[in-house]
């Protein structure tokens, strides 16, 4: 999935206060990370979230946010090359959440009365216990939020409540998303109907009889959002439409 | 999907009052009972166990995706009257395109009450809302409609637990099962096919990219048309990301 950032034709002010904006976004999710990592006891908390959605070999998560530190880079690689591709497999069937043990001796992550409910993953292969909460949101959106540590023992009131509280998260980073891909200048009325119309089949000639116009100036249209939504031709402005939610 | 069929009950004789206040299990009775019907495959029992937690009085799982088809094939189980059901295949498909791919993803888990069409009937002491909770299973997306009686006002936080919950009875029952999902018709090649062009390829540069032929290429985009029974290049492509395919 490709995401854009609109030009920033403005002057620099709007844009550090973007920046600005975006920062404190990320705080406030940093601090409900960490209140939850706090809550059931673990070192530290990390995002990944799914990209390259449609190649099924360039599917792979990527670590968006975490607490990591310096060695974030690293510990983000060694955590998707041992678990990635099985919790990828995962995100595809199941809301479970995942749950693996760390080498150490007590290195555990358990729950007691939920483990029906839990997916378990190959034991002692991180120097780290942890829980993978999966989110599947749609087409945007999927990931995991993982919290790791050393011994983490979880009721499954717990589990519940930090799940659902791992989605809300994962909906305030799409949302933050939505607003930072929305195209310099928006579409018209008439550009929107015309995309519309595409999409659902229609070739210029039908689109110009159904709106009444020439089916120059339905080009012409077709060819107006193209550029606004930074696209190189119509199809790739359809499938921009779509996943933006100008058009249905 | 053994546990995934649909099994439509009788409209229950009058119903509001049935559920005293302090029946209610708590969450750990619950979750052992859960327990014990995912093991079974028991989902129509597990649904009725979450409704019952909740408050409400009347459950309906459905596929949300597939609710632009004709027919009930895409309530999943259910203890809604029929004649509802009937009609709801409608409600949900006009509320299905009314939305975008954005907002569909944003209000996974947020309940969302919403009321039945004036004319649908039911039965007294229930509430004309119905509360529905939207969640995903893999590429499934499923919505949880929950009826509740008229005086009852349902906790926001025991609803996401309950979406949750019904996520992971439905994730259990379907790892088990087959996954017939329409998109696994086409071939991998063909997606590949699929993602260059959502982003703007000409077939000419696909063809440069994976190595084979031009006419290849469109070749395959024809048989992804067919498969799709869609008229053009662009309807094809649109089908493609708004089933999540590319």
């Amino acid at each position: 999935m490709t995401y854009f950032l609109p030009t920033p034709r403005a002057g620099d002010d709007c844009k550090t206060g973007r920046q600005q904006a975006r920062a404190s976004r990320a705080a406030t999710l940093v601090a409900r990370l960490q209140a939850m990592q706090k809550q059931i006891n673990a070192r530290n908390f990390a995002v990944l979230r799914l990209n390259g959605n449609g190649l099924p070999a360039s599917r792979k998560l990527t670590c968006v946010l975490d607490n990591w530190g310096a060695d974030a880079e690293a510990t983000a690689h060694e955590l998707t090359s041992a678990y990635g591709e099985e919790m990828l497999a995962h995100l595809d069937t199941s809301l479970l959440p995942v749950m693996w043990n760390g080498m150490g001796e007590y290195q555990v992550a358990e729950t007691s009365d939920f483990a029906r409910f839990t997916h378990r993953l190959a034991a002692r292969i991180l120097p780290y216990s942890g829980i993978a909460l999966p989110v599947r949101l749609g087409a945007q959106g999927n990931g995991y939020v993982v919290f790791a540590g050393s011994y983490i023992d979880l009721s499954s009131e717990a589990i519940i409540d930090l799940h659902g509280r791992s989605c809300q998260i994962m909906t305030d980073l799409l949302a933050a998303d939505e607003r930072r891909m929305l195209p310099a200048e928006s579409l018209s009325d008439r550009e929107i109907g015309c995309l519309q119309m595409a999409g659902d089949g229609y070739i210029s000639e039908e689109i110009a009889e159904k709106m009444g116009l020439s089916v120059h100036t339905v080009n012409a249209y077709l060819g107006a959002a193209t550029t606004k939504l930074d696209s190189v031709n119509r199809i790739q402005a359809i499938a921009k439409a779509i996943r933006l939610g100008y058009i249905s | 999907m053994d546990a995934l069929q649909t099994e439509i009950a009788i409209w229950p004789a009058p119903v509001a009052g049935v559920r005293g206040v302090g029946r209610a299990p708590s969450k750990e009775q619950l979750i052992r009972r859960l327990g014990e019907f995912a093991e079974r495959g028991n989902l129509n029992k597990g649904l009725a166990a979450l409704t019952d937690y909740v408050g409400a009085t009347h459950y309906l799982l459905a596929r949300y995706d597939l609710s632009q088809d004709e027919g009930l094939d895409f309530v999943v189980c259910s203890d809604w009257p029929f004649d509802v059901v009937k009609r709801l295949g409608k409600v949900m498909s006009q509320l299905h395109s009314k939305t975008n791919e954005m907002e569909k993803c944003l209000s996974v888990m947020q309940p969302v009450f919403t009321s039945l069409p004036d004319d649908i009937d039911i039965s007294r002491g229930i509430s004309r809302e119905y509360c529905a909770i939207t969640f995903n299973v893999g590429r499934a997306r499923l919505s949880l409609m929950l009826l509740f009686p008229q005086d009852v006002i349902l906790s926001q936080e025991s609803l996401r637990d309950v979406g949750l919950l019904t996520g992971y009875f439905a994730s259990f029952t379907r790892e088990r099962g087959v996954r017939t999902d329409r998109e696994f018709e086409l071939t991998e090649r063909e997606l590949e096919c699929l993602f260059w062009i959502a982003e703007g390829k000409t077939s000419d540069e696909i063809a440069v990219i994976l190595g084979i032929s031009r006419n290849t290429i469109n070749n395959y985009i024809t048989s992804v048309m067919r498969k799709t029974a869609t008229k053009t290049r662009s309807e094809a492509i649109a089908y493609a990301v708004r089933n999540n395919l590319v």
